[in-house]
Parts: structure tokens; sequence; C-alpha cells
């Protein structure tokens, strides 16, 4: 159910330009079976990389012996940190992160060693051979241990906080209403179908060809260069199939590894991670523990928030400084208030390396902002709507950074319009067994069910932040064929399950419409064409998008001057005769600002986007079961390119919210994760995930390309609070953490 | 993994030779969770025996109105069989209570019943475990044991048995049929599983050389009124929290009879004996049900972080034999 008229573009119309639901060209292959993802890839006289990997979350090494291994058949190369040639370490935004463990290891799953043998299972079993000696020590498993005792093991020299930003704004912190809440959330994990796997072939000039499922091309081959000891374009990356990411792949995997086996064997490499390596081969969201006191006037107007947000970054850096920065800027969240104190910490720990995900630093505050405007409207009196409407910021608003909201903001306006939503019908007795909690568990018939209704509210910045020379490069050439002007766009932009590929031949369609384009081919995405930066922060449409768009503006000004010249030729001829047109363009957004390192006060920010979610639950409070009954949504994405696209994003990204909220977590116990399968870690099924009612606004961002908005994490951060604020309705419970389980909920 | 040798059993005796004379061989039925283990590196045979083609894959009744279930039957056919929807509806919605459509087409019934535990320590072979690692001890006591035992358990083990099916079975008083070194032989389904006591290693009182070729669940006549609940951690596609197999014979609002079991509070499929004692002869009435639940569980011996399965474990047997007097 979606509440909007999607409009035609501007200018010339398109059957399947922009604001057209245009079928995705990889879908009937995705559906069927057919596409090829990167663990798919292929090359007969290939052979198979395997990684040994630490057991130990904190250990020395004393010495590797892999003699054994090379001894084995079928064995060709057995490598460790001696046989990097390059730069040891690599990172995101630190490089420390060794590609191979030197002198000791910091986390469960770190690599140690690579096999490179004729077989997977010889790989394997050599890399089970290769003998380790260890000195176990002692692991840092507690956050705000190793944040703030100075008596804790330093997991890394410069001391165990990589990141503490405070915001400091105002000095009033003293209110006649005050509520303080601790909040945790669990690690959860991205969990992408596709396993990290890829393909590297030695090249004849001493390079590498790389086919990898990534997000950011450019990013992995600016730091497996410097490893391999290779200049850039000595390394050359292709997109491989990728399937899901959700930040999972900003980081490396097994990209250096792979390289280093093909240049050592001469031989294509191929290394594929099974599910349960998968675990231990990327990183996952922080865990956050979090305090927080908000200030208030009797009428439920906010005075101050002070907030404490503990980020347990794991074992390496990865992009935890950035999440720090968003959890910081965003810790209040989408509300006006005048005093503030937030400190945000990201720590080091022996824990799992944790980084980007889907909504990145903004989810965890996110829960804990919403878990307490909802203690506020108790003891103000008000409803949950009615708080959030009273604080909410609109355009004209100021972030507790002091940044200008100076693009549409309608929060008080979509909280209304969520709320007049009709409420599902109750469910009871009688009711299919597949709507009630428990499901097909037949737990109940619908005796000890109780409903609850709850609200959620996100903001999530688009694009990257914080002074980052963020930008995106496409090319784009229009040439004749029998057919008439054909368009190939060219971008490095990574398709991750997404709809990007769509996105871009949609807006190629429209740009090149009086070109007479009506055929676009996407380009494979490689690293022969400019970066197009990461396909994360729900930046891509913006920034490949803006791209793609302005390489299209630019091929048809040299069109419109040929036609200009030429007025008694169709466009046809024009391409014919004096075609193909190429142009490449890199296209920037604003430029943002670093954030004061004491008081967090700057223009850190690209764009702003909302979200909103209701919930509504069914909870078995005998049982201690919760059916999310349904989840409604308005979103506002300044311009619909996509409605078919972006439905699925809101749906994927709500589920993942849902996640979040009622089972998703990667139990670590001592530095060791205990549920690294699918069968132990899960994630909502379609039984688990209720029907959508949303609506979609299109309140235009000038500063954006079409006025579009990033869309795909918002509604990843406002459902959690939502569905947890629905089961706090319908038990009573304090409930403070997510994920929330039958054991919190079930009465005695 | 270990490399191992396969091979496919022709028939019953000759599976039993192949695995009586090689301590490091083993039956392999549908693969579900022993080539999981496999993977592991928590089992560790150097030979399968493949016995999931063997002639054991029909379901038939007896002329006194007993199933019988060969060993080699996939759960899902079992689930759907007429006879087993009519007759124990509580064994079928068991099956479909456990794992996936996918899994449940491939594993069998003998390997249903002989899945090994999901403790976390039992699975990761770089902790000490007594089950698979005598003496070594048990991490789950002071770990994490959320979803461990509560009943049953010993200092040395605490954990679960995971099978849905099993509990469903052993509230039935079904039989195993074996072959074995000695020729057949049969077992009631409560003895084939041991409790754990100072030796964990087995989970039951199998010799490794034993084959399951049937169960055979005598024909009760009060089994169509029987359910089986289970609270799981989402809706589809996950071990129990706690689970209940029940059947309810009711007069007069008087219970006449009745069989309880439960799941994942113990280390075996919990047959419920005292309940049952309590309920028989008593009101059918909410009163007597908690009563009745209170007999059974207050043997528990809960752990730090598995209370909550004690006053669950209550509610769902209330909840199942309320909602069998309604039916």
């Amino acid at each position: 159910m979606t509440g909007i008229d999607t409009r035609a573009a501007e200018g010339a119309r398109s059957a399947q330009g922009i604001g057209q639901s245009a079928p995705r060209p990889d879908g009937v292959l995705k559906v069927t079976g057919e596409f090829a993802y990167s663990s798919d890839l292929w090359l007969d006289d290939m052979v198979w990389g395997a990684t040994l990997r630490s057991p130990h979350p904190s250990a020395l090494i004393r010495s590797i012996d892999v003699g054994p291994a090379l001894a084995m058949p079928g064995v060709l190369a057995v490598l460790t940190h001696e046989d990097v040639p390059g730069d040891p370490f690599y990172g995101l935004e630190r490089r420390h992160q060794p590609v191979l463990a030197v002198d000791r290891v910091r986390y469960q799953g770190e690599p140690v060693a690579l096999v490179a043998a004729d077989h997977p299972e010889r790989a394997r079993r050599a890399a089970a051979a290769i003998v380790v000696d260890y000195e176990v020590t002692e692991a840092v498993t507690d956050a705000r241990r190793a944040a703030f005792d100075p008596a804790c093991p330093r997991v890394h020299e410069e001391g165990n906080v990589l990141r503490h930003q405070p915001v400091r704004t105002g000095s009033v912190f003293e209110a006649p209403v005050v509520v303080s809440g601790e909040y945790e959330v669990g690690m959860q994990d991205q969990a992408f179908l596709g396993p990290e796997s890829g393909l590297a072939v030695p090249a004849e000039d001493g390079g590498v060809d790389l086919y990898i499922a990534t997000q950011w091309l450019h990013v992995d081959r600016d730091q497996i260069a410097p490893c391999l000891g290779l200049p850039a374009e000595k390394v050359r990356l292709t997109l491989a199939g990728v399937g899901g990411a959700f930040g999972a792949r900003e980081d490396l995997s097994m990209q250096v590894h792979a390289c280093m086996l093909a240049l050592r064997t001469g031989r294509p490499v191929k290394i594929v991670y099974g599910r349960e390596e998968s675990f231990f081969g990327h990183v996952h969201r922080h865990p956050a523990r979090m305090r927080y006191e908000h200030g208030a006037t009797r009428d439920g107007r906010l005075v101050y928030v002070k907030a404490e947000i503990l980020l347990d970054g794991g074992a390496y850096c990865s992009s935890s400084p950035a999440v720090v920065g968003n959890a910081a800027s965003l810790g209040v969240g989408p509300y006006e208030v005048g005093n503030v104190a937030v400190d945000a910490y990201g720590v080091y720990t022996n824990n799992p390396p944790c980084g980007a995900m889907r909504g990145f630093g903004a989810v965890q505050a996110c829960f804990a902002y919403e878990s307490q405007m909802d203690l506020l409207a108790e003891a103000c009196g008000l409803s949950p709507v009615e708080i959030r409407r009273r604080n909410a910021v609109s355009q004209g608003s100021h972030l507790i950074t002091g940044q200008l909201i100076d693009a549409p903001a309608p929060l008080a306006d979509m909280l209304t319009e969520l709320e007049s939503f009709p409420l599902p019908a109750t469910t009871g007795t009688g009711s299919d067994l597949r709507d009630l909690p428990g499901g097909v568990s037949q737990t109940t018939r619908g005796e000890g069910v109780r409903r609850g209704v709850g609200y959620g509210v996100g903001i999530k910045n688009i694009c990257f932040s914080e002074g980052f020379d963020d930008y995106s490069t496409a090319r784009v050439r229009v040439e004749a064929t029998p057919d008439g002007p054909h368009a190939l766009v060219h971008t490095a932009a990574a398709e991750v399950g997404q709809g990007l590929v769509t996105v871009q031949a949609q807006i190629a369609r429209t740009e090149l419409a009086e070109l007479g384009v009506e055929e676009v081919t996407l380009v494979p995405a490689d690293t022969s064409v400019g970066s197009a930066g990461s396909s994360s922060a729900s930046r891509q449409s913006y920034m490949t998008g803006g791209a793609v768009k302005t390489a299209c503006e630019a091929v048809r000004e040299r069109f419109r001057e040929l036609a200009a010249g030429h007025p008694g030729l169709s466009p046809a001829e024009l391409v014919e005769r004096f075609g193909p047109l190429e142009e490449t363009r890199e296209y920037r957004h604003r430029p943002t600002r670093p954030m004061d390192p004491l008081t967090g006060q700057g223009d850190s920010h690209t764009q702003l986007a909302l979200c909103v979610h209701r919930a509504v639950v069914d909870v078995d409070v005998e049982l201690g079961l919760v059916k999310v009954v349904e989840l409604a949504a308005v979103q506002d994405v300044g311009r619909v390119l996509n409605l078919l696209a972006l439905e699925g994003q809101i749906h994927g990204g709500s589920a993942q919210g849902l996640g979040l909220a009622l089972m998703e977590e990667v139990q670590v116990v001592d530095g060791r994760v205990r549920n690294p399968s699918f069968t132990d870690y899960l994630i909502p099924t379609i039984l688990d995930m209720p029907p959508m009612r949303m609506s979609i606004l299109e309140n235009a961002d000038p500063a954006a390309p079409y006025g579009l908005r990033g869309a795909g994490e918002p509604p990843t951060l406002s459902s959690t609070p939502a569905i947890a604020a629905a089961v706090r309705a319908a038990t009573g419970r304090p409930l403070p953490r997510v994920p929330i389980r039958p054991q919190d909920i079930a009465l005695p | 993994m270990r490399p191992f040798v396969y091979e496919r059993a022709e028939e019953a005796r000759s599976a039993v030779a192949a695995v009586a004379d090689r301590p490091d061989a083993m039956y392999l039925g549908g693969g579900t969770n022993l080539v999981d283990l496999m993977r592991l590196g928590v089992a560790e045979p150097a030979r399968l025996v493949d016995v999931s083609r063997l002639p054991y894959d029909t379901v038939g009744v007896r002329p006194d109105g007993a199933l019988r279930i060969g060993a080699a039957v996939r759960n899902s056919d079992l689930a759907a069989h007429p006879a087993v929807r009519r007759a124990h509806p509580l064994l079928a919605q068991a099956l479909l209570a456990g794992a996936s459509g996918q899994v449940r087409n491939m594993a069998t019934v003998g390997g249903n019943l002989l899945q090994r535990t999901r403790c976390a320590y039992f699975q990761d072979i770089t902790k000490p475990c007594n089950k698979r690692n005598p003496g070594s001890g048990c991490p789950a006591r002071e770990g994490d044991h959320r979803n461990l035992a509560i009943i049953g358990h010993s200092e040395a083990c605490v954990a679960t048995h995971p099978s849905d099916m099993a509990v469903a079975l052993a509230a039935l008083d079904a039989v195993v049929h074996l072959e074995g070194r000695d020729g057949p032989r049969t077992l009631p389904l409560t003895e084939l599983y041991r409790l754990p006591g100072d030796d964990p290693r087995r989970d039951t009182v199998l010799d490794p050389a034993d084959l399951i070729t049937e169960v055979t669940v005598p024909a009760l006549s009060f089994g169509g009124r029987s359910h089986y609940r289970k609270v799981r951690d989402r809706a589809s596609f996950a071990f129990a929290v706690v689970s209940v197999a029940a059947a309810l014979d009711v007069a007069g609002g008087v219970v006449r009879d009745c069989r309880i079991a439960f799941g994942a509070i113990a280390p075996v499929p919990w047959r419920a004996r005292r309940a049952e004692e309590a309920l028989r002869g008593a009101p059918a009435t909410e009163d007597a049900f908690a009563a009745a639940a209170r007999a059974e569980l207050g043997q528990a011996r809960p752990l730090r972080d598995n209370a909550f399965k004690v006053p669950l474990a209550r509610n769902l047997l209330v909840r199942t034999l309320t909602e069998l007097v309604v039916a």
C-alpha cells in the first residue's frame, strides 16, 4: 500500500525513465538462479585458497611452522606475514590491520596464514596442518572496562579509545521533568547470503586482476596495491556478482590474500568463504551500551539531553571513527533541544571487529533516544506521537552540531500521517495461526495475547560526512546502432542488490531522451573508470546518480550544439555522423566540515533523511512470544526514482530493524562467537515479517540531483524502537535491551 | 573435515556388520546433523555407511492400530501421512515444527532420534566439553546456557536434546526396533535415551553398531486429542526453547488419562510421568493442570540464566492442556 502518485520526470519523458518502476536487468536472473555471483567465478586452470585463522581472541604468536602444510600433496603455496610483498597492514581509516597476523592475534578468526592448493578441500586440510604456537593472553572483552579502566590491557598501543567525540551546546541541565535510562544494543550481523569470494588472476605485466564482490572497488584497490607492493595501475578490479552487502563488504576480507597467492603461484586463485568463516570474515554492527538523561518542561518540551554512547569496535579500527561521529551528531534524534552533552566513544577490545552496517552508528543511538522519548511521554502524560511532534525538527531547525536543516524535514506532518493510518484488526481466537505469536508453532490460539502499539522516529545522514572528499565518476557514451542511438554508461559503482543498475539506466534514458536514446547498457563496474565511492551511506542514487546525470547533460550539451549547427538532421542522423559522443564527469556533493573535537559543532552532514514507523504487535505474555502484526512507515525520499525498488528498500530496511528488535544477535562470550551459522544466528523469515503500510513523501532537497534523498538506511533505524515500544506497551516491561527474547517477556 | 570412506548399505545385516568391527564407522541417514558435525570436527568418522536407502521407508498401520514407521522415512513424508495426522496429530505437528521444509525432506526418522545437542560448547572443538571430550569440563555451567537444561542434567553436562519428533514419540510410548550385533531387539523410546550422570559421552544406550530400523507407536484411543506446542525465537526454522507434547482423555470434567512430554528442558525428551500421575483422576481445570506442572517441574534445577524455562514450561503445559479440554 503506497500513498503516492509517481510523477513523470521533468523534461522529455521516457517509458523507462526516472519515476517509473523499471524492471531490474538482473532481476529475472537472480530469481531463477542463473545470476553469476562472485562464488560462481571459474577459470579452468585456477587453484583454491584457504585461510588459517586464530582460534584465540588474544594471543602472542611464538612460531608458525608451515612445513607440514607444504609437504601435503597438491599444495602450491603456504604464506604467512613474512610473505606479504609490501605494506603488511591495511585498513579503511587506519592502516593497522595486519594482512596476516605478525606477532599476535587480537580477535578470534584473525587470518594467520594462507594456502593455495589444487582442490579446496586440500587447501583447507593443509591450512589445518600449519602449526602455530600461541601464547594465550588476557582478552579484553568488556568495552566499558576497555574505555575507562586505566589498568585494562591495551589492544593497540594508541590506547583503547579509538575516538571520543563530544557534542556540547547550551548550559542548562536542569528541568522539571527528568527521565533516564541505560540501554543496550546487541551485535547484529549483516547476514548477506553471498559469502565473501573472489578470483585473483596474475597478469603478464606483473600485476593482478581481481574479480571481487565488494562495495567500493577503488578503496579496495588503494588498500590492496600497497600491500602487494604494486602501483595502483597494476591492480585492476572488476566487480563480480554481489550477494548482498549492508556494510559488510566495506572492509577487505580475502582481497589481498587471493592476490598474494596468485602472484606467488602464477595461477588464478579463487577463495570462497563458507558460512561459518563468513561470520569471522567481516565486521558486524557495533554493540552499544548507552546512558541517557532527558530533561523537559512539564508540557513535554525538551530542555536538555545528556548521553554517553559506548560502541564496541572490537579488535581493529575499520570505520569505527565515522560510526562514532554519526552516533554523536545524531545522538538525540531529530528533535529540537538547546542544551546537549553527548559523549560517544569507540573502543578497541578483543571482540570481533565492528564497522559498517546499514544505519552506521545512527541505529544504536536511535534505539536509546526513542526509548527515552517514550519515557518522557509517559512522565508528561502525552501520547508517544504528541511528545515527538512537540519536539520535532523542521526545515530551519538546527542539529545539536549547530548545522542548519536547510531542506524540507516535515517530521511533525509525517507523524500525524502515520498516526492517521487505520489500525489492523485485532487477532484472536479463530485467527489464522500464522498471524498469532508463535505462528505455525501453535503456541497460542489467541489466549494470553496482548496487543501493543509503538512509534519510532529516526534521522540518518546521507552520503559521507565530516569533510570527506566524496565524489563519483561516470562515463557516458552515445553511439549509433542500426536500432538508433544507444547509450553506454560506465561507472565503478557497486550494484549490491539495491537496484543501482536500474536507476543508472533510468537516469540515462531520461537525460538522453532528446537524443533518441532508449537502449542503455551498463558497462561492468571496474577500476578502468574513476571512483564511484562506496555503495554505502545510502549515497549511490545521489552520488553516482548525480554523476550519470551530469555526464549525460554534458553529452546532451554537445548534441545540442551539433543539432543547432545541422538543423536538417534527425537525432539518429546526428549521432551517426558525429558520434560517438562521450563525456566523463565527476560529481561532488556540497562540502562538509569536520566536527569540532571538543564541542562536536560543525556542518558535518551532506543530507539528512527521516523515516517514522508505527509497529503493532501481539505478545503472548505467558510464553514470551512476539508477532509483529503490522509495520507502517512514512518516509520522505525527496523524489521517487523507482517506486518498486524503493518499496523494496523500505521493506528490507524495516525487516532488518525487526531482526535487531527481536532476534538477531551475534552472541559473543569471552571474545568468542557462539553462533556463527544461520541455524543459530536467527534472521527474520517471511513468517516473522508482517505486511507493511507505507506512505512515501516527495519533498525535494534542492541540493540533490532530482531533489532525491537517500533511502536505504532510514527505515532500518526507526523500525527497531517502534517494535520495542510496542512490546513494552503490550507487556509493561521496561525492555532496555534489543534483541528482546522470550525470557525478557514471559511472565512468571 | 577428516577424509572418510562412503559406502551404501544394501541390507540391514551387512550394514551392522560394516559398522560392528570398526570403531570409527558411523551410520549416515539424511545427513542433516551428522554432516554439520563432521564439518565442525565434532564427529570424525573414517567410514560412513549410508542406511537411508534401506527398505525402511514406509509408514503402515498394524491390525492392532499401531503405527509402523520405517527408520528411513523422511520427516516430511511422516508428517504428511494421513494415519499420522488422523490418529496422532501431535506427532505431525512436532515434525512440522522442526527445521525447514528442505531439511525435513532430507532428515530421516532414525537420524532425527539420534541427532546431537545444539549446545554451543559441544559444537566448538576448541572448548572443553565432557560430552565430546570426557573429563575436560563443562564451560556451559558458568557460560552461555540460556537454552540448556533445567531438569535431568548433571554436574558433567547440561545439554538438551534438540529433537521435536522425539518429544511426541516419548509421549506416545513409542517403541524403537533395532538390528544389532546379536540380531533384532526392541526398546521403549524413553529407555533409548540416557541421562548424562557423570558420563555424558553417550546420548543413548545404543551400541555403535545398533541400527534403528523401525519405530512403532501403539494405538492410543485419545491420540486424536493431542497437541505439540513449541516456543522458539522466531516463527519457523529455530530449535525449541521449550516444547510440550500432550494427549488428553477427559470425561465428565475429569482427566481419565493423559500423555505428556517436554522438549528442550532436559538432556532427553522428557516424559512427564509425575505430571501425568498428578492429573489422572483430577478435575480438568487450569488449577489442576498448574498443579501437575508443578509436580513435574518441582524437580527442576535451573542454571543462572535459564530459570525462565520453569514458568515457561508450566505456562505452555497449562495452555496446551486447557486447549485440549476445549477441543
